[in-house]
């Protein structure tokens, strides 16, 4: 059953060159150079019910743009999208209640309240019956072993903690479909894990359709079963992450030392020389260069220590993203 | 208050008459009593700057990917606020009133203050216009200061409506915004009737439609342009 589908979705940004100084801010009045953004080119897709996504693409790709779409934050320029059947930009009431959004760089918790009230609040707002929420509120607490801060003013609680509250915000009326973005941003290593932890067991459990973008791979790869790749306004990739990994041109990454320092600069491979004076060195070739690569290096010492690794998933993405995140082209127009 | 207290007593020292427009000193006294306390109820600057701050912030997302309008959840914090802090402070008027012996009928008061409570709808109404208006321009607090200044003239606060020449009363009268001050206290002051109260409501429901309206439209254009990222 398909729970989230797309036909053409497109976002334009529109906005305006603003020259410095009074007179030309005056002039821009009448007078001014707008510019379009495309956030998201026409992008088709379809999600199934209780599939996990992972949207992944450097900054200004257009993921949050999607999410905002997806969760009727912002209307589409061209195109249409459904989410459980609804039209999201609508923001029909049935449809909102059955959606959560947790922006993980944004407090969508009252910041004076105690999240216990907070809760309360959430539980009024999506008519849920107060017992029942209040022991849900207690379930997802204990899990994420935060019973003890429910009580606390927001604004006093770490940031740590308030993702975690946050996050018992969004799920409070279960939620159908999901839409998380960044949820572990900023957060140390083990709130990170905490938090990827909980969530899998959730997911696990509820089996909600979950969209989740994320700098920290991680948390791709131990949640999602699909990942889309994002670049530049459009899909470039739509699969699992195993597949994303064999579809890449494979890469090692070699280690090693030599008993003593070089005397020359020494060419490996035409983008590798090994400089004159080091003695150890670390780089990364493609997997097809290996066997020539390492018959190359033997060949000019004794090697010591050599390591050869395979790219993880970080690695593979981190390439991909650096290769993919250029300045966005903008059309100008008066 | 106490300025307006000591300009009426000098207005009628200067002018040496024991009654000024019909009505006598302790009348004026008692209308700046109660102007004071209607007119803090009837202003809603703090909670329209709020709702200007989320559309210019983007904090609004919050509030649009939850089942409710972002007119009824600051609609229920306005009077939620607005019914402590008025319960609170109308033991000072009633105080004042009943010790200086200021003319006040307050059999009249839970009428009035009816009046004032739907006419902090149209109050919040109006705000949501200019919130609207946040989608398009920066920083449109201006707006707000210079609605509240209208307000404040328009309204009566300054000074009873019923000093203006005809003409001019007659248009106030039939503008919403006389419900704010001159129509409430008036009727507990006893310058006004039941009429006027009638019409008050029947001017407000007016604008409220009026307003409405217009908030609709803005919102509407407004969300079809919005960002997501604050305006």
């Amino acid at each position: 059953m398909i729970a989230i589908r797309t036909t053409a979705l497109t976002r334009v940004y529109e906005t305006y060159e603003k020259s410095d100084g009074i007179w030309n801010s005056i002039r821009g009045f009448w007078d001014r150079k707008n510019i379009q953004k495309i956030a998201l080119q026409p992008t088709t897709l379809e999600i199934q019910r209780g599939q996990i996504v992972g949207l992944v693409g450097a900054n200004g790709a257009g993921k949050t743009t999607l999410l905002k779409l997806l969760s009727g934050l912002i209307h589409p320029s061209g195109g249409d999208a459904e989410v459980l059947g609804y039209r999201p930009w609508e923001r029909k009431n049935e449809f909102l209640r059955r959606m959560s959004v947790l922006l993980g760089q944004k407090n969508q918790l009252w910041w004076d309240l105690a999240p216990a009230d907070s809760f309360d609040l959430l539980a009024r707002i999506y008519d849920l019956d107060r017992r029942l929420a209040k022991q849900r509120v207690q379930e997802l607490a204990t899990l994420m072993d935060c019973t003890q801060v429910l009580k606390v003013q927001l604004r006093r609680l770490s940031l740590g903690e308030r993702m975690k509250m946050e996050i018992i915000g969004a799920l409070l009326h279960e939620p159908d479909v999901l839409f998380l973005d960044e949820p572990t941003i900023g957060l140390d290593v083990v709130a990170q894990n905490a938090i990827r932890q909980f969530l899998t067991e959730y997911v696990k459990n509820k089996r909600p359709t979950v969209i989740l973008t994320s700098h920290y791979m991680d948390d791709i790869a131990k949640l999602a079963d699909r990942l889309l790749l994002i670049s530049r306004g459009g899909l470039v990739y739509d699969g699992t992450v195993d597949g994303f990994i064999g579809k890449t041109e494979s890469t090692q990454q070699i280690r090693f030392r030599y008993d003593s320092p070089l005397t020359d600069d020494l060419r490996v491979t035409s983008d590798e020389v090994l400089k004159k004076g080091a003695q150890e060195f670390q780089f990364r070739i493609q997997t097809k260069q290996l066997s020539e690569v390492v018959k190359t290096i033997t060949g000019f010492g004794t090697v010591h220590d050599l390591k050869i690794e395979e790219a993880d998933f970080e690695e593979v993405i981190r390439q991909f993203l650096e290769t993919e995140s250029r300045v966005q082209p903008s059309r100008n127009t008066h | 208050m106490l300025i307006e207290f000591t300009l009426w007593f000098a207005i009628f020292r200067g002018v040496h008459q024991l009654s000024i427009g019909g009505y006598a000193r302790e009348y004026y006294l008692s209308y700046v009593l109660w102007a004071a306390f209607v007119a803090r109820i009837t202003s809603s600057w703090m909670y329209e700057f709020k709702m200007i701050e989320e559309v210019d912030s983007g904090s609004i997302n919050g509030l649009l990917v939850r089942p409710m309008t972002f007119y009824e959840y600051y609609l229920s914090q306005l009077l939620g606020y607005k019914l402590i802090t008025s319960v609170l402070s109308l033991i000072f008027p009633i105080t004042v009133a009943y010790l200086w012996h200021l003319p006040t009928d307050f059999s009249r008061l839970p009428l009035a203050l009816l009046l004032v409570t739907y006419f902090l709808i149209l109050v919040h109404t109006i705000s949501y216009c200019v919130t609207g208006v946040a989608f398009f321009i920066n920083k449109v607090h201006s707006l707000t200061v210079a609605k509240n200044l209208g307000l404040w003239l328009l309204s009566g606060e300054l000074f009873p409506l019923d000093l203006l020449p005809p003409f001019w009363r007659h248009i106030l009268l039939n503008l919403p915004f006389s419900s704010a001050v001159y129509v409430p206290v008036g009727f507990v002051t006893g310058r006004v009737g039941i009429s006027d109260v009638l019409q008050g409501f029947y001017s407000v429901t007016l604008g409220i439609v009026f307003f409405a309206l217009l908030g609709n439209l803005l919102w509407t254009k407004g969300m079809r342009d919005y960002t997501g990222t604050g305006a």
